[in-house]
């Protein structure tokens, strides 16, 4: 028999995700080997190193994914798995989300005395699935990676189990995702059906002969997998268990969840879609995807507004930039036109004319959104998460708006750079957000969606209303005679530190990135 | 590639369609055929089974769960030893490499639950 071919260059682009398994086995034996059962002594001191030790493989990892952006697009492992600029770009945007996440844990975890090394295994474990989902070129194996991710997640989800809510959140999230995976799944059955493989390359050349012959299948299998796909990035209409679960998780959880989970997925759409998008009818997606933009920009922006608690407040914005996210990945199949080469590595990147130039484009404005989301939500679940108490979280007022007013006189840097973050949501010059959606829009203009631009104009005018609220209470309310000053985590202010710094210097001179950026729009394949 | 990538299934999907169909018939001949005189005794808890007390719907202890888990986990790692150990000699080096690997993966996992204490019946 022949042996696959696989060399040592092959694990090239599964290693940030390597590291970051290797780094959730150090801090799962930490835990066992290290602590010592008592609840005092020197079980704190080395409860307290764990976030060091995750910030350390966070930082690793980033690292080669850094130095992953500038290697050559390939496919890697037979074609189940590819190393291309895009994925590392995404690895990188994880990695940022997971280490802002892990900095906010370490101080929420520290003042509910609840420190213990499975919750940050587990976001390791769960970065890992986002990074290798980004890699992913095999249907089987994308499945098995938002598996690895999603379990992570439900787990983390119900990590601090006290009252119903975070209960509800994280059951709710248990079942729906179960049943979403379960929907992805039977697509991926369906066009495996219709095409005789589960690999995207070899696939993509199927869909011509396959449509031809058993049409209904192929749509279905494909309508199946954007629906799986759509509940995991929180698209209208499957993310009516956004609000519940991200107000119930631990605000750390929320956070990664709103980063890295959204990010991944869409990394994970985008390259389904855009290798089996060619030989389809690119009207039909083009349309699908512009409806599913405009009912998520304007149903999440909408349904934000009436908000007072802040918390599902973002739960609810999470879901409108979804719709930004979408329309980037509408416009990607406006103009996309027939594949200019051979699938298998064959097509150099530019030589597609105007079209590739544009895609190219688009796929760097969905990157770019990306990371914005990433640094400013985070940001923003920070501040949320150092302004909660455990005692009203079962009453539901540990994150009304109240509890934000006045925060200029008692705490000014957080209601500073809770400003910025909310800002940067809103899409407000010169922050980060503000690049992103520009870039979003100018890609959906420059392919032709303009009547679309213009609604998400409009959705993030009216989104700005909710997010100024916050500014508003924070700076022209009094503080509430009774409120105790919040207690000051130096983690959780570092993150909010860190993230401040990104959303207004790349908001700035994106320029910053640029590098990166003009590489990231590089899809192995496209 | 092969011009209908179905049809290796074609076999496997009469073996369920047979299967199916002989559970049932199989199922059925047996109460239309079979004689039923039911008496006390025939009705009764039969042989090494026990009175049944309180409700099947109660609440079991997690720690069934877990050890269900966990024998879930090294079952399939048996599943993929036994191929494995029948290509052993055409696999070679690189397929050993790829077995140790994954067993200590599962080694370390299995020092996880050991130290953690979730084998500890009693506590």
């Amino acid at each position: 028999m022949t042996l696959p071919d696989v060399t040592f260059a092959d694990f090239h682009p599964i290693l940030p995700a390597l590291i970051l398994m290797l780094g959730g086995a150090v801090l799962l034996f930490a835990e066992v080997f290290l602590t010592p059962s008592a609840h005092h002594g020197p079980a704190h001191v080395s409860r307290a190193h764990q976030p060091i030790i995750a910030l350390v493989f966070t930082a690793a990892a980033a690292l080669v994914s850094g130095w992953l952006m500038f290697q050559p697009a390939r496919a890697v492992f037979l074609g189940f798995a590819v190393l291309d600029p895009f994925s590392a770009f995404l690895s990188l945007t994880v990695c940022v989300g997971l280490g802002l996440s892990v900095l906010i844990a370490a101080g929420f975890l520290r003042h509910r005395k609840a420190e213990r090394g499975e919750f940050y295994a587990l976001m390791l474990f769960g970065a890992a699935g986002m990074s290798l989902l980004g890699v992913s070129n095999e249907l089987v194996v994308l499945f098995i990676n938002i598996e690895v991710l999603s379990v992570s997640t439900y787990a983390l989800a119900a990590y601090l189990r006290r009252g119903p809510r975070p209960a509800e959140a994280a059951f709710k999230y248990f079942i729906l995702g179960a049943f979403s995976s379960a929907v992805l799944l039977y697509g991926i059955s369906l066009l495996y059906g219709a095409t005789g493989t589960t690999q995207l390359s070899a696939m993509a050349p199927q869909m011509s002969a396959a449509l031809a012959k058993t049409q209904g299948l192929v749509y279905l299998g494909l309508g199946l997998l954007l629906g799986g796909l759509a509940f995991k990035v929180a698209a209208v209409p499957f993310h009516m268990w956004t609000p519940d679960v991200y107000e119930g998780a631990p605000t750390p959880v929320t956070a990664l969840m709103s980063a890295g989970v959204k990010a991944a997925a869409f990394a994970a759409l985008v390259r389904v879609f855009l290798a089996l998008g060619h030989n389809l009818d690119s009207h039909l997606l083009a349309t699908l995807f512009a409806f599913l933009a405009l009912a998520t920009m304007v149903i999440g922006n909408l349904l934000a507004i009436p908000q007072r608690n802040v918390k599902r407040m973002l739960a609810y914005s999470s879901i409108a930039h979804a719709g930004y996210v979408l329309l980037g990945v509408a416009s990607l199949f406006v103009s996309g036109g027939a594949p200019t080469g051979g699938v298998l590595g064959a097509t150099p990147l530019a030589t597609g004319g105007l079209t590739a130039a544009l895609r190219q484009d688009a796929v760097r404005g969905i990157l770019f959104y990306l990371l914005a989301y990433t640094v400013s939500a985070v940001g923003a679940f920070g501040v949320v998460s150092a302004l909660e108490r455990r005692e009203e979280e079962d009453r539901g007022t540990a994150w009304d708006l109240d509890r934000f007013a006045g925060l200029v006189h008692r705490r000014p840097w957080w209601a500073v750079a809770m400003t910025a973050f909310m800002l940067s949501l809103g899409g407000i010059p010169p922050l980060v957000g503000f690049m992103g959606k520009l870039l979003i829009f100018k890609s959906a203009v420059d392919a032709g969606l303009v009547w679309l631009a213009v609604v998400g104009i409009l959705a993030s005018a009216a989104g700005a209303y909710y997010y100024l609220r916050v500014v508003v209470y924070m700076f022209m309310r009094p503080a509430p005679e009774t409120g105790v000053l919040p207690e000051r985590h130096g983690w959780t202010e570092a993150a909010l530190l860190l993230s401040t710094a990104a959303v207004v210097v790349l908001g700035i001179a994106p320029g910053l990135i640029s590098s990166w950026l003009s590489q990231a729009g590089k899809l192995f394949g496209q | 590639m092969n011009p209908d990538p179905l049809a290796p299934y074609l076999p496997m999907a009469v073996l369920l369609l047979l299967g199916g169909v002989l559970a049932v018939v199989i199922s059925f001949l047996a109460s239309f055929l079979g004689p039923k005189k039911p008496t006390l005794q025939k009705a009764t808890t039969f042989e090494a089974g026990s009175e049944s007390s309180g409700h099947a719907r109660q609440r079991f202890a997690v720690k069934f769960y877990v050890v269900a888990l966990l024998f879930i986990v090294f079952d399939v790692e048996a599943v993929f030893l036994y191929p494995w150990a029948v290509k052993f000699r055409d696999l070679g080096w690189f397929g050993y490499g790829e077995m140790a690997v994954f067993a200590a993966t599962l080694v370390v996992g299995l020092a996880y639950v050991w130290k953690k204490g979730a084998l500890d019946w009693e506590t």
